[in-house]
């Protein structure tokens, strides 16, 4: 991509005329007029080592014709004109290339600065791509990497090398922005829970509180008794079954979750607490590994469990066991509520994890988001979640969660 | 069962809620206060010391706490949380702040005249001078000879098992949140380290309940702390 411009040799043809010129006129002596063409040749080899050399190959020239004699004819018969010949040609070809290597390297800092600049202000991956392959194309003009002089394959690795600390400052920034619009609708999102939240669970707040209160009043009949505890318990109902909205929705957004070490065994001690309505009349039996504990967010797990155990609650006969176990497993921890009730329902068994779904027996009362529920809360926290068919009929429902063993503890003294 | 003169400050936005609050308290023999907003609740607070007060967080002009902060300022009276909002972080952020106790929408009358009147009992309770015998069902905790026994039967605690079972009973029928276990048993240097907490929980109760995977005395309230029941 070097380009002869004529102009480049004419300091070093002006430079030996006037050499020769002065030479001529003044008559000096061989050696001036020699240091003359010197100055010249230098003079044109700072144009690069063509100038230098062809300021040097018309010196020679001029140098015989004009002062060596025989004068005026192109020969030479002094052992010492040949000497004084080479160093010409020596210091025009050396002060050439040393210029020209000069000038290289200034113009290949040149164009890693242009692409640096350029690279330093492209805010996309695509804008940057464009630049390198501009600065590229303009420096290789075109050609195969192998063709390439070593100089220019350094600095294009160079270049390159720019571009790749470019680009990952461009995915840094790319990230930072992303995880800030995350944060932001996180923030939203949340908000807007928070508000549908309690618009929601204030009238039901006072709907339960009126009927309670009123249920406690004297001189009730048997039927207004009935009526007022049908109230309570519907709209428990629909209180839970907003709870269980507002943990899908956040399980489902990403949002981080606390993760604290809990044993099982307090998580189980809770959703039966909170299950004793629902279980009532079944018998529960309990079989935990000892000390055996899980890494999760407590308020979102005992809603798991709650609702694996409302689930076998509302779908099995009552006086049918319901079976709570936990065990280490696989580098976690199993939990399992099994039931002897009616079974899963045909089909494949993830199903009964799809939001909205409804078993067969359509006179069981629900919305089909507890089992949902569980699959979001366990997948949420890294875990898993299965339902088996179980030998002699019913159904186990069986989730891991990530944990184990207690965290260390000061010995007490 | 309860004196009826008694003021109880409800501030709650919600009309319908207020009328509940209301109806329930008052057929109990307790006399109410209402208010709607912050302002109305500090003006009634003033003009007449409450014995209790209920309060909702949401509140039209502010947050229920800046009210909480203010009453802290010069009243022990207890104070109950109504929360609406379900988040087991908001309860913390109140119960830390001061409040006694809360609730959770939707909440029976039963509920909130139980958690009235251990709020109320524990409220008379600080005047008197504090008794080292405390009993909860089969349980006996005499905290000046650090004994306590299950059906008459002496349980061998250790020091931090006992000093949490202390405190919780100390506060029977209220919740204690973690932070506050954590800041009475092991000092502030621990007040983030919930396992501790969780760990010695498990063994306390493993010593004082019959199952420790359904306790009848030692409660969890997930999210937020522990719970001595005493009814």
């Amino acid at each position: 991509m070097r380009v002869t411009r004529p102009a480049r040799y004419l300091p070093g043809v002006l430079g030996v005329a006037c050499a020769t010129a002065l030479g001529v006129a003044t008559g000096i002596s061989l050696a001036d007029d020699v240091m003359l063409y010197l100055f010249a040749i230098m003079l044109a080899a700072l144009g690069g080592r063509g100038p230098g050399i062809a300021a040097a190959a018309l010196a020679v020239v001029a140098y015989d014709f004009f002062f060596i004699d025989p004068r005026y004819a192109l020969s030479v018969d002094d052992l010492r004109n040949v000497m004084t010949f080479a160093v010409m040609f020596a210091v025009g070809t050396a002060m050439g290339s040393l210029v020209a290597a000069l000038r290289r390297r200034e113009r290949r800092t040149a164009a890693l600065l242009a692409f640096t600049s350029q690279a330093a202000s492209a805010t996309t991956t695509a804008e940057l791509d464009a630049a390198l392959t501009a600065h590229v194309r303009e420096l290789t003009g075109g050609r195969p990497r192998d063709e390439l002089d070593r100089d220019l394959r350094s600095l294009i690795d160079a270049i390159e090398r720019q571009a790749g600390v470019a680009n990952a400052r461009i995915r840094l920034a790319a990230d930072a922005r992303d995880a800030a619009l995350r944060a932001q609708a996180e923030e939203l999102r949340s908000s807007l829970l928070s508000t549908v939240s309690h618009d929601l669970r204030t009238p039901l707040a006072a709907i339960t509180g009126m009927a309670t209160a009123l249920r406690e009043s004297e001189g009730l009949t048997a039927e207004q008794v009935e009526a007022l505890d049908t109230v309570v318990d519907e709209a428990r109902r629909l209180g839970e079954i907003l709870s269980n909205l507002l943990a899908i929705t956040r399980v489902e957004s990403g949002a981080a979750l606390r993760r604290e070490w809990v044993p099982v065994e307090e998580l189980v001690g809770t959703a039966l607490g909170r299950t004793e309505t629902a279980l009532a009349g079944h018998d529960v039996a309990i079989e935990l590994e000892r000390d055996v504990g899980v890494v999760v967010d407590p308020v979102l797990t005992e809603l798991l469990l709650l609702n694996l155990l409302e689930n076998a609650g509302k779908h099995t006969p009552a006086q049918t066991p319901v079976e709570i176990r936990a065990r280490r497993d696989d580098g976690g921890v199993a939990i399992e509520v099994s039931d002897r009730g009616p079974g899963l329902p045909p089909g494949p068994e993830p199903q009964v994890f799809e939001k909205f779904f409804r078993g067969p027996d359509a006179r069981v009362a629900g919305a089909g988001l507890g089992l949902a529920v569980c699959r979001g809360i366990a997948l949420a926290q890294g875990g898993r979640i299965e339902a088996v068919r179980r030998d002699g009929g019913g159904a186990t429902f069986r989730v891991w969660l990530p944990g184990g063993d207690p965290p260390a503890v000061e010995a007490e003294a | 069962m309860t004196e009826p003169t008694e003021l109880v400050l409800v501030v709650e936005d919600e009309l319908a809620m207020r009328r509940f609050l209301h109806a329930a308290l008052g057929t109990r023999g307790f006399r109410v206060v209402e208010a709607g907003t912050l302002r109305e609740a500090e003006v009634a607070a003033s003009e007449t010391p409450p014995a209790a007060v209920l309060l909702d967080l949401g509140l039209p002009d502010g947050d229920g706490l800046r009210f909480l902060a203010k009453l802290r300022a010069w009243s022990t009276a207890p104070v109950i949380v109504l929360s609406a909002r379900g988040r087991e972080e908001d309860k913390v952020t109140a119960l830390d702040a001061g409040a006694d106790d809360y609730l959770t929408k939707p909440f029976g009358a039963s509920e909130l005249l139980a958690r009235i009147r251990v709020a109320l009992r524990h409220a008379r309770a600080r005047l008197a001078p504090e008794d080292p015998l405390v009993v909860i069902g089969p349980i006996r905790i005499d905290r000046a000879r650090h004994e306590v026994t299950v059906d008459g039967e002496l349980v061998h605690l250790t020091p931090i098992e006992f000093k949490l079972l202390a405190h919780l009973a100390g506060h029977a029928g209220k919740v204690v949140t973690h932070r506050q276990l954590l800041m009475d048993v092991w000092g502030p240097r621990s007040a983030q380290q919930t396992h501790y907490l969780r760990v010695h929980m498990a063994a306390l109760r493993r010593k004082i309940e019959r199952d420790p995977a359904r306790p009848r005395w030692l409660a969890t309230e997930a999210g937020v702390g522990y719970r001595l029941r005493d009814d």
